[in-house]
């Protein structure tokens, strides 16, 4: 660190990274269609935008975790590939995720050395001579656990710190920060832009990644806005404020967009949420849900709606609050308990939570329906017949491209094996379905498909709640949006209101209200 | 494992077919060639009718407790009690009939219920404990062993074992067929229908194949779990009594050894047919193989060290077969 200049003159020194024009596409998606980016020493660089806009696609290549299909990568103004994770260290870059990873049994020193060359006396590791090394620069990043402790039981914030101090060990010149304060609280917050002052003073650059725009305007002096796949904005000096960032990041045009069906609000009740809460991602969530209503639950990555989805599916038991079904008091206390009170759920991740990959579309299409194929009560014997004209009904009606029933899912495309989830649920004929990101990882045709079955679904007295990060998706399809922000419904968006424009704004907004309310 | 599958990801796509024929077939044509080769060394003792009768009859006791296993395996868990429990149930439906009199159906109907509350324990630690099953069954299995020693005070009970008893393995009560094979076939056809042909049985290939998403679908997964318990400890109760009835005495620890031999014919079955699929079909072949290679061994008077290394050596080779199943069919 020492042989680096202090970090002045950020805004004219030549660039530590740059990137051009990089693209990326996965399956069908473009999750960057040309994004540029420079980072200069010393710099703190913040990058912001919508979920879906590329932040982690970029930070991904960055780290060396996959490979662009264009597009250049400097640093130090040479031009260079990063293959992989091992070379994206050397060139003097380290990452902080959300989720941090530690070995659990090991102290806070041997975390912070893990996979790095160490000092060696006769062939043994010398522990001693290393922590002698190390303890002044944990030290200097406030690092309060012994490091001779164990990792286990430290908070999220030391966990950061202990990060940190990795970084600077490997004599890292670029750490790139993807959410940090998503689990920390005002004070250690307070502390982790202190050391991130600290960094930039002595030269090291960070990346700040957040949705979190006061600390965004707070920290960083450059900041550029990624939209659909692209860098729109970089703002600096004057330009920095909140408002041109809420622009850049909803984007100037208002889309159009065109609703099949009409609105309906007006239907019964079908279920109602009173105060729903479990520590710490749901704080008291209230709404109901109509008769064919196909409504919306937005919001930022994080804002605790799959939380709320497994509530209510009685996948999680809810610290507090009640349910009714119908009029009738509902509290499962199993995903089965709900299914057989008329609910179905489509999970985020449809490999791990959805299906059985190593089975037939056949069989995972009638998990939840097992009862009605069989050929009596009295003899629960699965009826083949049965079962392979529901499969072939299915299949029909959902347009799955399959070479047959008795295709294995996991050989499927990520939309097919998507109709297969819902379709599922057609089978046991639920009164409420709730879908958690219904299109992710799915390609446009599929999509569009998928959305008009969701739609008839509805127009036939199915009620839906649809929780969608794509900034279109819920315009799309839904009559009412409910907009989510740390664990609360924070606005209702109706009508004319469901664009993307207002999902978005609505979603900073909030969480804006939320900080300056608990600050 | 993912080194594994990276490098067979490298293979061309007619290497992998040929890799996927070799290890679906692998079990069949090896228990083939094994028959083969006997029969070519010793074509008197060994391709006879009445020793292949004599090879299932052995076989079926192996079979009836690894039929159990295959229900714990397919829910995903292990269970290594069943060879403690199969002791114990010998011991105790020995002692059941000699030194408490009872009738022999009693007997038998007492140890089967035991068995399927020792399931119940196994599946209570597992899924509410959240015990690994492998400490869990291994825990339970030793608690065992001390059961079967406090009731028989480690002497085999061997006086006083009524005719009728011993008939219950030795007999051919149904056209002349030994009971075990009988037994062993109602068991085996039955697991077979519960697994593949009812509503439960779908309910148990769902959360052997992925638990999260049983949950989601609706299904009770601890429910199916303990369930897989509760069979495999009512098969370990079969399997000891009728081991009994074959010894004419109940011994504390004498179905011990019946655990590894399950393990290796449920492994082996696996990677028989499907690909690395744990199935009750594949049992049956699996322990067949087994029991060949152990006839074959006896036959020519190989020396008892040498069952050992048959049986270490078969069940790495189940278990690498097994997996390399499962990486074909993931790749």
């Amino acid at each position: 660190m020492d042989d680096l200049a202090p970090g002045t003159g950020t805004l004219t020194a030549p660039p530590f990274v740059s990137v051009h024009d990089i693209s990326k596409s996965y399956g069908g998606a473009q999750a960057l269609k040309g994004v540029s980016l420079s980072i200069r020493p010393g710099e703190v660089h913040g990058l912001v935008g919508a979920n879906g806009a590329g932040k982690s696609t970029l930070i991904r290549v960055l780290a060396g975790l996959t490979q662009p299909d264009g597009g250049v990568i400097e640093i130090d103004g040479r031009r260079v590939a990063i293959e992989t994770p091992h070379r994206a260290g050397e060139f003097g870059m380290s990452f902080i995720h959300q989720e941090l990873a530690f070995v659990p049994g090991m102290t806070v020193l041997q975390n912070i050395m893990l996979g790095l060359p160490k000092r060696h006396r006769l062939g043994i590791v010398d522990w001693p001579a290393i922590a002698r090394d190390i303890a002044p620069i944990a030290a200097r990043v406030g690092v309060t656990a012994p490091l001779g402790a164990s990792v286990k039981g430290l908070s999220t914030a030391e966990n950061w710190l202990i990060n940190i101090t990795r970084a600077l060990v490997r004599k890292s010149r670029l750490i790139v920060m993807d959410e940090p304060t998503a689990a920390l609280s005002a004070e250690e917050s307070g502390k982790l832009f202190a050391i991130i002052r600290d960094l930039s003073a002595s030269g090291v650059a960070v990346l700040y990644v957040s949705h979190r725009l006061d600390e965004i305007l707070d920290l960083c002096r450059r900041v550029t806005v990624f939209r659909d796949g692209r860098s729109v904005a970089e703002l600096s000096g004057d330009e920095l404020t909140r408002p041109a960032l809420v622009s850049a990041i909803v984007g100037g045009a208002v889309d159009i967009f065109h609703k099949v069906g009409d609105a309906v609000t007006s239907g019964d009740v079908v279920l109602s949420v009173r105060n729903l809460a479990r520590a710490p991602k749901v704080r008291g969530v209230s709404f109901d849900l109509h008769r064919g209503e196909v409504l919306g639950i937005g919001g930022l990555v994080g804002a605790g709606r799959s939380e709320l989805a497994r509530l209510i599916f009685g996948a999680d038991r809810p610290d507090s609050g009640t349910m009714t079904l119908e009029g009738r008091p509902f509290a499962p206390k199993s995903p089965a308990a709900s299914v057989r009170a008329g609910l179905g759920f489509v999970p985020e991740e449809r490999r791990t939570e959805g299906l059985i990959l190593t089975k037939s579309i056949a069989f995972n299409l009638s998990l939840a329906n097992l009862r009605s194929i069989v050929t009596s009560p009295v003899l629960p014997l699965i009826s083949s017949r049965k079962r392979e004209s529901l499969a072939q009904r299915t299949i029909r009606d959902l347009a799955i491209k399959a070479t047959g029933s008795d295709q294995p899912v996991g050989r499927l495309s990520g939309g097919n094996q998507q109709k297969v989830v819902i379709g599922r649920w057609l089978q046991s004929a639920p009164k409420v379905l709730i879908l958690d990101e219904p299109t992710r990882g799915v390609d446009v045709g599929a999509r569009a498909e998928i959305h008009r079955l969701i739609r008839e679904l509805a127009a036939q007295g199915l009620a839906v709640l649809v929780i969608s990060s794509e900034p279109d998706e819920l315009p799309d399809l839904c009559d009412r949006v409910l907009v989510m922000a740390e664990g609360r419904m924070v606005r209702e968006l109706t009508g004319e209101a469901v664009t993307r424009h207002d999902i978005i704004a609505a979603s900073y907004a909030a969480a804006q209200d939320h900080q300056r309310i608990s600050a | 494992m993912s080194d594994l599958s990276m490098s067979t990801r490298k293979l061309s796509p007619g290497a992998r077919a040929g890799l996927g024929i070799f290890a679906r077939y692998a079990t069949i044509i090896g228990l083939v060639a094994m028959i083969a080769v006997f029969s070519i060394l010793s074509p008197r003792a060994f391709p006879t009718f009445n020793n292949f009768i004599n090879v299932l009859n052995q076989a079926s006791l192996a079979m009836i407790i690894a039929g159990g296993l295959t229900l714990a395996v397919q829910v995903g868990e292990l269970d290594l009690s069943i060879g403690y429990a199969a002791s114990l149930h010998g011991v105790l439906v020995t002692g059941l009939i000699v030194q408490n009199q009872l009738p022999i159906p009693v007997a038998i109907l007492i140890v089967l219920a035991l068995g399927a509350l020792i399931g119940i324990v196994n599946g209570l630690i597992v899924t509410k404990l959240k015990v690994n099953s492998v400490i869990a069954t291994l825990g339970v299995g030793t608690i065992l062993v001390g059961l079967s020693f406090a009731y028989s005070a480690g002497v085999p009970i061997v006086a006083g074992v009524p005719e009728a008893f011993l008939q219950l393995s030795l007999g051919r009560w149904v056209f002349g067929i030994p009971n075990p094979i009988i037994v062993m076939a109602l068991v085996l056809g039955g697991l077979w229908v519960l697994v593949e042909r009812t509503a439960i049985g779908q309910e148990i290939q769902a959360v052997g194949g992925n638990p999260a998403a049983a949950r989601l679908a609706g299904i009770s997964v601890d429910r199916i779990k303990i369930l897989g318990f509760v069979i495999s400890g009512m098969c370990a109760a079969l399997t000891g009594t009728l081991l009994a009835s074959r010894l004419g005495s109940g011994t504390a620890s004498a179905a011990d050894s019946y655990l590894l031999t399950a393990f290796a014919a449920v492994f082996l079955g696996s990677a028989t047919l499907r690909d690395g699929e744990f199935h009750v079909l594949g049992t049956f072949v699996g322990t067949l193989i087994i029991v060949f290679g152990f006839n074959g061994l006896n036959i020519f008077g190989a020396p008892t060290f040498s069952q050992y290394v048959f049986q270490g050596a078969i069940l790495i080779v189940a278990v690498g077969l097994s997996s390399l199943g499962r990486m074909l069919a993931e790749s």
